[in-house]
């Protein structure tokens, strides 16, 4: 310890100048100021005159709030706890919570200095309440807890209710200092007049509800007793909110508080004792109509108000009405305020229609969320819909016709992430599984949707994948447009039995006209599989050959785009196989495998050496009679396996006919509306397949047989 | 129960911070940039509740700074919007027409305020005089 001289002290600086240089000293010299300061600390700390050690504690908080760490000072600061001069003591309470925590060794002798200071006159009594309160923990409960105690019944509501509230902090740290404890203090406030001190007594209550619940029998008197006779605001809402835990332990409870709370209801003008009333009412109180319906107009109230915090409290009391119709008298109300509310209280609002939103209610719902869904909301909004309609297999839609028809639609369009295409995705999987007769309008939905992906500039700019790099590594991703995209190909590839003929080449045109195939690149093996069903069930259903050769010259114009003619004429020429039954056009096949292999062409001998001994002039079918065993038995088997695969085909298509019955059956309604719309299913499926195109005839096949084939027929 | 208080600027300097729940120093630098982010694109139309972590934020803005509680679920919003509305009157009447250079320049005096106003993270006085009155008496001893 020094003493500073006069002239040292001119040249001291205080807390002011400290803080001037730190706002005016540049980041590159910061360091070197806070190293000086630091040391110029340590070394005022040690001084002997209080007002020097007193600004080296206001210097040393300030570099603490800086960000500069000062554990260093630990000692200095306890020690400077239990000082004589109150201005130190002060400083050092108010520094003690940067520097003491629950692992500090310096605990001990706090706990000394704490004893001692509780002594002492009511303000410094005071001050070290505060800090006992920001830095207790269970060590430092236990040691003080028979002390704080004895300060309950100090003369001075000062001491009391700070005693109280630490108290409060001790029962959380160490609930088992409870037991026998509690009791002295009821006891106290029981007698007590203070309305601050009660307030802390209430707080003191609900802190230790949290921990021991089940001691609310020993403060349930003195709670209904305040509440019945309480004017203060803050303490009714304290009241008011350690009532609402108690009726949950005590049902009984909730008798005795109607009184008071129709009494409270009608007479505060104070928002924050309405919320808490209305908060409690709403969960507890349902059965009591007169009081339920004054909290619900107030409620009201709150949902309408200009200020977003009210109407946003309004919303948290409506997740305690459990049933839908008790949603559905607000439902007004709280559609009105989603239009003016902040994008965490439309997550509420949604977050409720998720739970309650019925047959009812389904459409208003439904219409009002896609008419002002805005950016910002808009992903969250659709993904509730999507939840909604899907909800408990689809209990709250009653028009099926309509969702798919007019709501599926204006969603699509609205969809913009790929989290919610995927829901859609599966959505109208689900939809078109579980009512099959909705199949008939897979065109219908598929051009709405794609006609406006076409009408939207972006779609046709550019190709739809994202291309998202990755460590270093491009990996391309689809995008929402490209998922729905996919899906609505291959449901209305699933429906194409079900299409009428019309329907088909619509389909056919669209893709060919609008250059989609540009766009959705990736899902090219889709449009593929896609054409291909759509072709074979025009073959069927136009017997009469009006309009093949007009699609196939569609479908030629798109694969010549997709530069994939090489696909087209292997799988018609395999499709034409398949749907041909006679057995003379397949003989006309295995004629071709039937003759002997030719012998190695001499030309194709000149670079490469036969091997010795081998004759390339000599048949390779040396033991004729084996062949002719191996040709008999293959052509039995041949014949036998074609039968069988006639067989497995014609049992296919009944049952695939039954199946189709039994579905029919299952959802009556829909297709008592939808038998006037649904295609009869061509039930003629021997529509020969035929190409009409020479120079894509593969090999081994010529046009004289082709005009064979025809004059038979 | 508050869990912890901040007073923060537009630019995210912490001018008063009190703990009243442990958190260790790396916790507390996280959560002072965390709330600051949160609570400075928020503009007057958004309510001054926002849910955060499994606490609730309360906040509400005065000229440059922010005034930022963190308390449990279970506690009334619009009561602690009302106690940084006290805290504020407070400051103003003790140090006239306040500013943020008073608090920055006189921050132990801010400290000293808050702790008449909230012991162990619960409110414990309401009243401005009562308030105002136990602020002198320490200073009448100092």
């Amino acid at each position: 310890m020094f003493h500073l001289s006069q002239m040292d002290q001119i040249f001291l600086k205080s807390l002011a100048d400290v803080v001037r240089t730190s706002r005016t000293t540049s980041q590159y010299d910061k360091l070197t100021f806070t190293t000086q300061t630091i040391a110029d600390i340590k070394n005022e700390l040690q001084s002997r005159q209080e007002s020097v050690r007193y600004q080296a504690l206001l210097k040393l908080f300030f570099l603490a709030m800086e960000g500069n760490n000062i554990r260093w000072a630990e000692f200095q600061i306890i020690n400077l706890m239990g000082s004589g001069d109150f201005q130190l003591k002060l400083g050092a309470q108010l520094a003690a919570h940067l520097v003491i925590d629950n692992q500090s060794q310096g605990l001990i002798m706090v706990t000394n200095v704490f004893i001692k200071e509780f002594k002492s006159s009511h303000i410094e009594c005071s001050s070290t309440l505060s800090c006992l309160g920001t830095i207790a923990n269970k060590d430092l409960s236990d040691s003080l807890l028979s002390h704080v105690l004895k300060l309950t019944t100090n003369t001075k509501p000062l001491i009391r209710k700070k005693a109280i509230a630490v108290l409060s902090k001790i029962f959380t740290i160490n609930p088992l200092n409870i037991p026998g404890n509690l009791e002295m203090v009821i006891q106290q406030l029981q007698k007590e007049t203070n309305i601050s001190v009660l307030a802390c007594g209430i707080s003191l209550f609900c802190s230790i509800m949290k921990v021991a619940p089940k001691l609310y029998p020993l403060f349930l008197s003195i709670v209904y007793d305040q509440i019945s006779k309480q004017k203060s605001n803050w303490l009714l809402i304290k009241l008011v909110r350690i009532s609402n835990k108690l009726i949950s332990l005590e049902p009984r409870f909730q008798g005795k508080l109607i009184e008071h709370y129709t009494r409270l209801l009608n007479q505060t003008n104070s928002k924050s004792l309405q919320y808490e009333l209305i908060y409690s009412i709403m969960r507890h109180f349902k059965n009591h109509s007169q009081l339920y319906e004054s909290a619900g107009d107030i409620l009201k109230q709150f949902l309408n108000h200009q200020d977003p915090n009210l109407r946003c409290l309004g919303l948290e009391c409506l997740t305690h009405i459990s049933t839908s119709v008790g949603l559905m008298e607000f439902q007004e109300q709280i559609l009105e305020s989603f239009k003016k509310s902040d994008y965490f209280s439309k997550l509420q609002i949604l977050q409720l229609f998720k739970d309650f939103t019925n047959q009812n209610n389904f459409q208003t719902v439904i219409e009002f969320f896609l008419k002002y869904s805005d950016m910002e909301s808009n992903d969250k909004i659709i993904e509730s819909l999507i939840f909604i309609i899907t909800k408990d297999k689809f209990i709250n839609v009653d028009d099926p016709e309509k969702l798919l028809l007019v709501y599926i639609p204006i969603i699509a369009q609205k969809i913009d992430s790929i989290d919610n295409a995927i829901r859609f995705k599966e959505l109208l999987f689900e939809l078109l599984t579980r009512v099959p007769g909705l199949k008939v309008y897979s065109d219908q939905l598929c051009n709405q949707i794609l006609q406006t992906y076409a009408t939207q500039s972006d779609s046709l700019q550019g190709p739809t994948l994202n291309i998202v790099k990755r460590h270093t590594q491009l990996k391309y991703s689809l995008n929402h447009r490209e998922i729905i995209f996919k899906s609505l190909i291959m449901i209305v590839g699933e429906s194409v039995k079900l299409l009428k003929l019309e329907a088909l080449t619509n389909i056919i045109k669209f893709l060919e006209q609008l250059n989609i195939l540009n766009c959705y690149e990736s899902s090219l093996s889709d449009i593929d599989s896609l054409l291909f069903k759509i072709y074979i069930q025009i073959i069927k259903s136009d017997p009469e050959n009006q309009i093949i050769p007009q699609m196939e010259q569609l479908i030629k114009n798109i694969y010549t785009k997709l530069h994939n003619i090489s696909i087209v004429k292997i799988s018609f020429f395999y499709e034409s196989l398949i749907q041909i039954k006679s057995r003379d056009q397949l003989q006309q096949l295995y004629n071709l495998f039937e003759e002997d292999l030719p012998p190695i062409n001499l030309e194709a001998q000149k670079l490469i050496k036969p091997p010795e001994g081998l004759d390339i002039n000599k048949s390779f079918q040396i033991d004729i009679s084996e062949i002719e065993k191996i040709k008999n038995t293959n052509s039995d088997y041949i014949e036998q396996k074609q039968l069988i695969q006639q067989q497995q085909q014609i049992e296919q298509n009944q049952g695939e006919q039954q199946d189709q019955n039994s579905e029919i059956q299952i959802k009556v309604e829909n297709e008592e509306e939808l038998k006037p719309l649904n295609n009869k299913i061509d039930q003629n499926a021997n529509k020969i397949f035929i190409i009409n195109r020479d120079e894509e005839l593969p090999p081994g096949i010529n046009q004289d047989d082709i005009n064979k084939f025809k004059e038979e027929e | 129960m508050i869990r912890f208080i901040l007073l923060q600027n537009r630019q995210g300097k912490t001018r008063l911070s009190k703990w009243y729940v442990y958190y260790d120093d790396a916790e507390k630098v996280k959560l002072q940039n965390e709330v600051h982010r949160l609570i400075v694109c928020r503009d007057t139309k958004h309510t001054n509740f926002l849910e955060f972590r499994n606490y609730k934020i309360i906040y509400k803005r005065y000229a440059g700074l922010f005034f930022a509680l963190c308390v449990d679920v279970s506690d009334n919003e619009l009561t602690m919007l009302e106690l940084i509305h006290l805290y504020v009157e407070v400051l103003d009447k003790y140090f006239g027409n306040v500013c943020e250079l008073d608090i920055v320049f006189n921050f132990n005096k801010a400290y000293s305020i808050l702790d008449e106003m909230i012991v162990g993270g619960e409110i414990v006085e309401t009243s401005k005089q009562v308030i105002i009155n136990a602020v002198k008496n320490i200073e009448l001893l100092d």
